[in-house]
């Protein structure tokens, strides 16, 4: 059903192997998959079995060993470390498990930080950090702190900071991982309710195969680094 | 990322560890405070000497000196004249002083004439020597007048006295004396005592040759005591003019020297003074002189030796607070360092949320320049007042002695800024290394949650 769209993201042969002291440990090998735009694609597999690592690719965070990826018809592996920071704060948005807040800064200033780095003004920076605070329903907290704010409050201001400059890519790394059943669920809904409705592209990244199957359209399981099971992929 | 928001970014940082901050950045106050010093210190004493020497003329002015004087004193160099046999000594006499007045750019030639007195105000005496001084150079910036006037002409029995011999003399008040008598004793040969039959008596008696004899002068102006000594041309602390030093009995020489470098016992001048209607002309009379055989000794020639010692000497300031910089800079080295460790997971975030190498960098680099900007700024503070208050409790403790107030310290714009321009510099350079680690910062790493 999805063969009509064409793909936002795609991977060739993706292999990353990390260097442990002498041990190498191959945490992705050749990964091919390609991601159509507008999709919410779950990804599944356990703890170890390279998914954070696939996502970190994606999200310019980490380069491949080798094969490519490609976002938008730019190879990654292209970019240089300036264009890469400037596809992770234009392109993506990333949340993570332990939502990656500053601790020392608001929840508006949190949400703003990707603006700062982009060169927007200050007043236009807290103008849109409130703007997108309120649409996680989270205006009101904008000048608590992440540790005055619930689990679930944290996640959203995380979300609100991935959304802040507007990118067509989510990337969501086990963002349930620290939050009871009912909050996990608000947040996986959050972010479908966000696929559907400004059709961003959301890769999530979770063990919970249940909250999987009940959002995403697509899902692929990895096994040791490798894909094991494609559903419902073109 | 924009300038203003960089100052922000590491404005609010530094002020999240606000002790460390504050003892880091106290490190480059140190450091600058003393280095600031040591140079005001130095720059301070040049600028004093330079100034007063050019405020006095002191730079128009050439001694002469015969070559026995000059190897007395000890001023050598490579002007310095050969050694020449008694047979070919030239004598400085009222013809040569002449001479010398003849030539171009010469203002005026004054021989260095000083005899010993006794000086006596109420109870009080002191001894002195006494300097023959024309009204005309008394009224020249040579001598500075701290009160009263100039003796207005050479014939007068006026006399100006220092400052520094009032307060021997327990004046308290140097203006009361102004216009108030002062009694003068000289000593001379008394050829009553000598029996001319029997010259070997002369110094065999229960007395002396010598009588005493005692004259009346009026204080007309109290010159200011030179805080360096003073210059070369005024080594005393009375001064007369020439018409009344002819009307006392004296002695005709200063000290026994005299008589020792006076070949063949002829009586000639020790020391001329040449003084020159521009600095420019030293050089041109200068050479003249010496090709009469004369040894000479100008100011200038010596200040640009000064100079180099004084390169020297601020040279030895500034390393001395060089080290106290360094100690701040490694300071400055481990503050970041110890920033980077606390914050790796939020450098590891900013990466992730779009930053560059070079953001991160920069945030780093304007945190330490912040520091150098205030320890600087602070620095140089602390630098002016440690210089006013060793000025002031140096001062009070020369003023006891009779010296004027003196600037010790000097603090050009250039050092001003300079200083801070230069904790800036220091401590970019001590950033450069915790910048570049932050900026290797892996985000992968640095946000593994497990």
């Amino acid at each position: 059903m999805m063969k009509d769209f064409p793909s936002i993201i795609e991977a060739e042969g993706l292999t990353k192997v990390y260097a442990m002291g002498k041990v190498r440990v191959m945490a992705l090998e050749d990964v091919t998959l390609s991601i159509p735009r507008g999709s919410f694609l779950g990804i599944t597999g356990p703890s170890g079995s390279g998914k954070s690592t696939l996502l970190n690719l994606i999200g310019g965070l980490d380069t491949p060993t080798s094969g490519t990826i490609r976002v938008h018809g730019k190879f990654l592996s292209r970019m240089s470390n300036e264009e890469l920071a400037h596809y992770r704060r234009a392109d993506v948005g990333m949340i993570f498990q332990s939502f990656n807040l500053i601790s020392s800064l608001t929840a508006a200033e949190n949400v703003a930080l990707p603006l700062l780095f982009a060169g927007v003004a200050k007043r236009e920076r807290r103008q849109r950090a409130r703007d997108v605070l309120n649409k996680v329903g989270l205006g009101s907290r904008a000048e608590h702190r992440p540790l005055e704010l619930s689990g679930g409050e944290q996640q959203r201001v995380a979300i609100a900071r991935a959304l802040v400059n507007r990118p067509e890519i989510l990337l969501a790394d086990e963002p349930t991982g620290n939050l009871d059943s009912r909050t996990s669920k608000e947040i996986v809904r959050f972010l479908s309710d966000l696929n559907k409705e400004r059709s961003i592209t959301v890769v999530l990244v979770s063990h919970e195969e249940g909250l999987i199957r009940e959002y995403c359209h697509l899902a692929i399981h990895l096994q040791d680094g490798a894909l094991a099971m494609k559903d419902g992929m073109p | 990322m924009k300038l203003i928001d960089y100052i922000d970014q590491s404005f609010s940082n530094l002020k999240r560890r606000k002790l460390r901050t504050a003892l880091t950045t106290f490190g480059v106050v140190i450091g600058i405070g003393a280095l600031v010093c040591m140079i005001a210190y130095g720059k301070g004493i040049q600028k004093n000497i330079s100034d007063s020497f050019t405020q006095m003329e002191l730079f128009n002015y050439i001694s002469v000196f015969t070559e026995s004087a000059l190897s007395r004193l000890g001023i050598g160099g490579e002007r310095r004249i050969k050694a020449q046999g008694a047979d070919s000594a030239v004598f400085l006499d009222d013809a040569v002083l002449k001479e010398i007045e003849r030539m171009r750019g010469v203002e005026m030639v004054f021989a260095d004439v000083r005899f010993p007195a006794a000086v006596r105000l109420d109870e009080n005496e002191e001894f002195v020597l006494i300097q023959v001084l024309s009204s005309e150079l008394t009224a020249s910036p040579v001598i500075k007048l701290r009160s009263g006037t100039p003796y207005s002409s050479d014939d007068e029995n006026s006399l100006v006295i220092s400052d520094s011999l009032l307060t021997r003399l327990g004046v308290k008040d140097f203006d009361s004396v102004l216009g108030q008598e002062i009694s003068v004793s000289t000593l001379s040969f008394d050829f009553s005592q000598v029996d001319p039959m029997d010259l070997s008596s002369l110094f065999q008696g229960d007395r002396l040759p010598f009588s005493r004899d005692d004259y009346r002068f009026k204080i007309v102006g109290i010159a200011e005591r030179m805080g360096f000594g003073g210059p070369a041309l005024l080594r005393s602390d009375v001064f007369i003019p020439p018409g009344a030093s002819e009307g006392l009995k004296k002695l005709p020489f200063s000290n026994l020297w005299d008589l020792f470098q006076s070949p063949g016992m002829r009586r000639g001048y020790s020391l001329v003074n040449v003084k020159l209607s521009s600095p420019r002309f030293v050089d041109p009379v200068q050479e003249e002189i010496e090709k009469m055989g004369f040894g000479t000794f100008a100011l200038m020639d010596q200040f640009e030796e000064l100079k180099r010692g004084f390169l020297i000497l601020n040279g030895v300031l500034a390393a001395v607070g060089m080290i106290a910089i360094v100690v701040a800079s490694l300071g400055i080295v481990n503050t970041m360092v110890m920033s980077i460790l606390e914050r790796y997971a939020e450098i590891g975030i900013m990466k992730a949320v779009g930053a560059s190498d070079k953001d991160i960098k920069k945030i780093f680099f304007f945190e330490a320049s912040m520091i150098g900007f205030l320890g600087g700024v602070l620095g140089l503070g602390l630098g002016w007042l440690v210089s006013v208050l060793i000025n002031h409790v140096v001062n009070a403790f020369l003023a006891g002695e009779g010296v004027p107030f003196i600037q010790f310290f000097n603090f050009p714009l250039w050092l001003c800024l300079g200083a801070v321009a230069f904790a800036i510099l220091v401590s970019l350079a001590a950033g450069i290394y915790p910048a570049v680690r932050a900026a290797r910062v892996d985000p992968v790493v640095a946000l593994r949650h497990d």
